[in-house]
């Protein structure tokens, strides 16, 4: 062998000769071909014996499975099958049927796949969009379709229990608890269903009253019935409640799950904060790239990525090398301008909150039927054109600061985003705050007009009717603004760039599809169907119906109006900071559920919790008719005795878990180190062998 | 292409196990639309028969790719791109989509080792960044991104690559397969 390697060095050609060096088959040996006439005779280093013990092992893998892993040339796989041939070991009748049988079972498996993957939801579409736009864009339909099947669950599990009991018991069911207190307050006579004008048909479409109001879209039409017989007892209160509930945790394990495999990928690829220019180089193209403007817009992405790594390098150390009064100057200027974000915010939600008292007053002052409907469809859709607005012009506002404040690219984006969340969740929750303010008269129960009957009786008869109400003119409205900036903005933008040809046109340019706002924009939906669903049970199929219309609106507009984008965005850490996003709204959402459930009182005159002084409190006045050994059960699970021992086994389970987690850290760096040594290792064997050899 | 069939003998479809038989005949097809004058129909004699590297970076798949030429290079058995139909074959196995992650690293190395000796190092990071870019950065930046590379992803301290490294670092990139991957 050693000779071998003299001759070989000598001819100026290097044999690469190890057993690990190439992986995949550790009993045969992997040869480099350089320029050299090919025939079998160029590999003496190649022992067909010694690598057919190793390869009959392999069992039942097959033969064709071990030739393809090999990296040789055709001709040596030729001749390697060859001399298989001669030396097959008899296979029993049982070897044979077995391999069959595995075969077969392999076909199966990938038709099987295949047919399943033509099954998905959109699978092809998304497939189409991923390739001629990218992984952000295609990152945002995939949010979108999770969203789409989440609400559509939700929509079968309040139908199941909620829905169709109620419209099943409503004439069976008898009311199970009789009224206390204050007569005044029952009354609640929303407008009674009768012949109505098409005109007025309308627009009771569209703010939610009317025929609407008192109809299964929303709180009070349900009653407090209940249905008993011998073995099968319904409440209905207590199974909205429960459902309520339910919900909530559902969405929420959803949510966790999703993100569970989000961050798998995220881990296993090192976690994209960190840059990596040998990815880049290395895997940054792909191979499968074919005509000429895709190749080109890649080779841009591949431009863009470096450019933008470098210009973060170059920026950090200009930062670091500031003297420490342009430190001092740099950092005053950005807090400047941070309290100038501030600002912004705080003149938005003081827009938002007077917008949502106007609105309200408005709509309390609405007794004459004559009155100017258009002028009253736009008081009452007056809070979501705010925050609409706000939502636009407020980000736009922040990019321009943005420019000054000279953060580095990932950190301007960072911080964009994270405005524009916080601009958005925090409109939201003054606009419940607003609401919550006039209902319950600022939580001063000894205001005049809320003495009463614990609640603003004179504006709101039945104030989850109201609320359900807001949030469902919410969510119309963003669809409407949605199909509306599509055919008054983008249409006509991509009309005027294509067919007029000017310098502005050109600057302007065709539209891109800004993946973070269109996000933020479905996180914000989704957060007014979880705060309204309480309120409106039929909401998340209204916003299924919506996000599917949307799907097909924002692939038209991709499509027929859209650029592909330049410049990538992080695909793998955006998956899972939607979901962080998402999870920031569901738990604004689950907020407002557990106030409105334990704290406000429910309305006297509607829905099914109109007995009780709390929607709470029908969980223990249900409670006590349970038989006597569930009840003990249950105070038990519910007592420090159980409750104590359960949290520390989990704080165990935690610890170990940690420990794990550290440990695996801890051995993939010696394992790295480990690698480091063999190669140089083997590095020294190899010098050593030449040395000797001389 | 069109009625044509194209002929082998058993023995031969019996060697290429490693493809289905329509693939075979697919694959020997596109071969021959490259040069028609030079392929024969009939390939139960196995003629000898090599394309040259400037007709075979004509295929659509390759055309725009900018490692073609290194491709279809490391796949030739003379090492200057001029490829039989055996080496054809496989190319286009060991890029196609069931082909093993390993062969295609090993590929890939070959692929990205312009010199050829067994190790990727500066001047192959050049090249390989020259041409993925166009030629559109600047020396300085080319030089400050391998630098970077080779930083990262040299394990043994001997700044280049070895095909350790190089393993060691595509195997965290979950979409190689998907990206090493030409469709024919």
């Amino acid at each position: 062998m050693i000779s071998e390697l003299q001759r070989q060095h000598s001819r100026g050609e290097y044999n690469y000769v190890a057993g690990d060096g190439y992986p995949g088959d550790h009993h045969s040996l992997r040869l480099r071909r350089l320029s050299s006439q090919m025939s079998i005779h160029d590999f003496p280093h190649y022992n067909p014996s010694l690598s057919d013990a190793g390869d009959s092992e392999a069992g039942d893998h097959g033969q064709p499975r071990d030739l393809r892993s090999l990296p040789l040339p055709m001709a040596i796989k030729k001749a390697k099958l060859k001399s298989r041939g001669i030396q097959v070991p008899v296979l029993s009748k049982v070897e044979l049927w077995k391999q069959e049988k595995l075969k077969k079972l392999r076909k199966f498996q990938t038709k099987a796949r295949e047919f399943l993957y033509f099954l998905v939801l959109w699978g092809k579409t998304i497939q189409k969009i991923g390739g001629n736009f990218g992984g952000g864009v295609k990152s945002y339909f995939l949010f979108l379709r999770f969203l789409v099947v989440l609400n559509f669950v939700s929509f079968l599990l309040i139908a199941g229990f909620v829905i169709i009991p109620s419209l099943v018991f409503r004439q069976v069911g008898t009311s199970f608890m009789n009224s206390t207190g204050n007569e005044r307050c029952t009354i609640y006579e929303p407008n009674p269903p009768g012949l109505v004008v098409f005109y007025n048909f309308f627009l009771d479409l569209l703010s939610g009253t009317g025929f609407m109001e008192y109809s299964f879209m929303f709180y009070g039409y349900y009653k407090n019935t209940m249905v008993e017989n011998n073995s099968f007892s319904y409440k209905i209160p207590l199974a909205y409640l429960f459902t309520a509930v339910f919900y909530f945790a559902f969405c929420l394990i959803c949510i966790i799950a999703r993100m569970g495999t989000a961050a798998r990928v995220a881990v296993a690829t090192g976690g994209s904060t960190v840059v990596n220019y040998s990815m880049t180089v290395f895997n940054g193209w792909n191979f499968g790239c074919l005509g000429e403007t895709a190749t080109k817009l890649k080779q841009k992405n591949l431009l863009y990525r470096l450019q933008v790594d470098l210009e973060e390098e170059s920026l950090k150390k200009r930062a670091a090398s500031l003297t420490l009064l342009k430190k001092f100057g740099l950092h005053s200027l950005r807090l400047l301008m941070a309290l100038l974000v501030l600002g912004l915010n705080i003149a938005a939600f003081y827009g938002i909150s007077y917008a949502t008292t106007y609105s309200q007053e408005q709509q309390n002052k609405r007794v004459n039927k004559e009155s100017d409907r258009i002028q009253d469809l736009f008081f009452e859709y007056l809070p979501s054109i705010v925050i609409s607005v706000a939502n636009f012009l407020v980000p736009l506002l922040c990019d321009q600061i943005a420019k000054v404040e000279h953060y580095s690219p990932s950190i301007t984006v960072i911080v964009a985003l994270l405005r524009a969340v916080v601009l958005r969740f925090v409109g939201l929750g003054v606009l419940l705050f607003t609401l919550w303010d006039q209902i319950t008269c600022t939580g001063n129960m000894d205001d005049a007009k809320c003495k009463e009957c614990s609640y603003n009786y004179a504006s709101y008869a039945c104030w989850e009717t109201r609320v359900g109400q807001e949030m469902y003119k919410l969510t119309l409205f963003d669809l409407l603004i949605n199909i509306a900036v599509l055919v008054l903005v983008e249409f006509p933008r991509r009309m005027v760039v294509d067919n007029w040809s000017s310098k502005v046109s050109q600057l302007v340019g065709r539209q891109e599809f800004v993946v973070s706002s269109n996000v933020l924009g479905l996180v914000y939906s989704q957060t007014v169907v979880w705060t309204g669903a309480l309120f409106c049970p039929l909401l998340p199929l209204i916003n299924t119906v919506k996000f599917v219309i949307l799907f097909y609106c924002k692939k038209i507009t991709l499509f027929s109006n859209c650029r592909p984008p330049q410049k990538t965005f992080r695909s793998t850490t955006s998956a899972f900071f939607f979901l962080v996003v998402l999870l920031l709204g569901w738990m604004l959402a689950s907020v407002v559920m557990i106030y409105s459930i334990a704290v406000i009182h429910p309305s006297r005159g509607c829905g099914p919790f109109r007995f009780s002084d709390n929607m709470w409190l029908i969980i223990p006045t249900s409670f006590y008719n349970l038989s006597a050994a569930t009840q003990e059960f249950l105070f038990f699970i519910g007592s420090q005795a159980f409750t104590i021992p359960l949290f520390s086994l989990s704080g165990l389970v935690m610890c170990y878990v940690i420990a794990l987690f550290s440990i695996y850290g801890k051995s993939v760096g010696l394992l790295r180190l480990q690698l480091k040594r063999e190669s140089r290792d083997k590095q020294f064997l190899v010098k050593q062998i030449e040395e000797l050899s001389r | 292409m069109g009625n044509k069939q194209t002929t082998f003998t058993e023995e031969q479809l019996e060697a290429y196990q490693v493809m289905l038989e329509s693939e075979e005949q697919r694959l020997h097809g596109r071969f021959r639309e490259l040069a028609p004058h030079l392929v024969p129909l009939d390939y139960t004699n196995n003629p000898d028969v090599k394309v040259p590297l400037t007709l075979i970076v004509t295929m659509p798949e390759l055309k725009e790719n900018p490692f073609r030429e290194r491709i279809v290079e490391t796949f030739s058995e003379d090492g200057q791109g001029n490829l039989s139909f055996n080496d054809f074959v496989d190319m286009f196995s060991a890029l196609c989509e069931a082909s093993p992650r390993e062969l295609k690293t090993i590929y890939a190395f070959k692929i990205y080792d312009f010199n050829r000796d067994n190790f990727i190092c500066k001047e192959d990071m050049d090249k390989t960044l020259n041409k993925l870019t166009k030629g559109e950065l600047t020396a300085e930046e080319v030089a400050l991104v391998c630098n970077k590379a080779i930083e990262e992803a040299d394990l043994d301290g001997d700044s280049k690559l070895s095909f350790a490294d190089f393993e060691n670092m595509i195997s965290k990139a979950p979409d190689f397969l998907s990206n090493f991957h030409i469709r024919i």
